[in-house]
């Protein structure tokens, strides 16, 4: 038994590898624009994901110096002001993908997606529908949300309170690969 | 000329404040620094950079790096030095040229420790 515990393990952590479809680039997108103003908004082309195929178990981290604005000024005043991206470097998203079942996926599937968002150490339970597609190897995943500044603690000063919209809305577009 | 002292004098200011306008407008609405003319943190092989960072990883974020190593694996948008480090290229569409158990030279900017897939993340880099 004690020289079949071994293998029993590698047998399963590649059981385990097998199951995952993961991606280290995905775009993630957040608008905070009102008409009328300078756009506000930036993309995140470096947010990394994982989805667990059997239990649809899906993890995702984004750095949040990785979002990159139009304008150099905005970009710091995000970094500094209001993500105070120096002691929460990361936000993350732990939740799962109801009923997921790869083998149905084929053009276009829409499922819910539930979790908890994690920015600036705060969590937020976030719902709402995710439209997965397969693509040759790959499985593409889209979803949008909204958020508001307060639900994470950042506080916007009055004098450009006008300019940011009261709700923020994060769209998600990842390609993910199989792990291998 | 036919102006008087005074409508000169409002010409002039006029002409200032609008200048000065454009400048201010100019220099808050530029885009952010290219890597290229970025100053460089750190000189080394990818080995070194991933002892130093296991020392003090929170110190290295947004640190403008040169780091020569060997790719270990290719992957659609960058590449993977010394097992561990992925480099996400700038230009996406070169990681098709490059392939596995070369060395190379890049620069680019740690973007963090990426606890979900174990690797460090480097993002806009560019092959040196």
């Amino acid at each position: 038994m004690k020289k079949l515990l071994p293998l029993v393990f590698l047998f399963l952590s590649a059981s385990i590898f097998a199951q995952k479809y993961y991606t280290k680039t995905g775009r993630t997108e957040f608008k905070a624009s009102v008409e009328a103003f300078e756009p506000v908004g930036a993309i995140n082309n470096s947010t990394s994901a994982i989805i667990n195929i059997k239990t649809g178990d899906i993890a995702s981290l984004l750095f949040v110096k990785a979002f990159n604005f139009r304008v150099a000024l905005m970009q710091e005043h995000f970094n500094e002001n209001y993500m105070e991206s120096n002691k929460f470097p990361k936000a993350t998203f732990r939740g799962k993908i109801e009923g997921f079942d790869l083998s149905k996926i084929s053009a276009s599937k829409e499922y819910t997606l539930k979790g908890t968002l994690t920015v600036r150490g705060v969590k937020k339970e976030i719902e709402t529908i995710a439209t997965f597609t397969k693509q040759g190897d790959k499985l593409l995943m889209k979803a949008s949300f909204g958020v508001k500044p307060e639900d994470f603690d950042i506080k916007i000063p009055k004098i450009v309170s006008k300019k940011i919209a009261g709700t923020i809305n994060i769209s998600l577009d990842y390609e993910f690969i199989e792990k291998k | 000329m036919s102006l008087s002292k005074k409508s000169k004098v409002a010409i002039a200011v006029i002409l200032i404040i609008a200048i000065t306008g454009v400048a201010v407008y100019k220099y808050s609405m530029q885009p952010p620094a290219k890597i290229e003319s970025k100053k460089v943190d750190f000189t080394g092989t990818s080995n070194e950079l991933l002892s130093k960072i296991q020392e003090n990883a929170a110190e290295w974020q947004d640190k403008i790096v040169v780091i020569s190593g060997n790719i270990t694996s290719v992957e659609d948008k960058g590449i993977t030095l010394s097992s561990s480090i992925y480099c996400q290229l700038r230009d996406s569409t070169l990681a098709k040229t490059l392939s596995s158990n070369n060395p190379i030279s890049l620069k680019g900017r740690i973007i963090g420790y990426d606890d979900l897939l174990e690797e460090l993340k480097l993002d806009q880099c560019i092959i040196q």
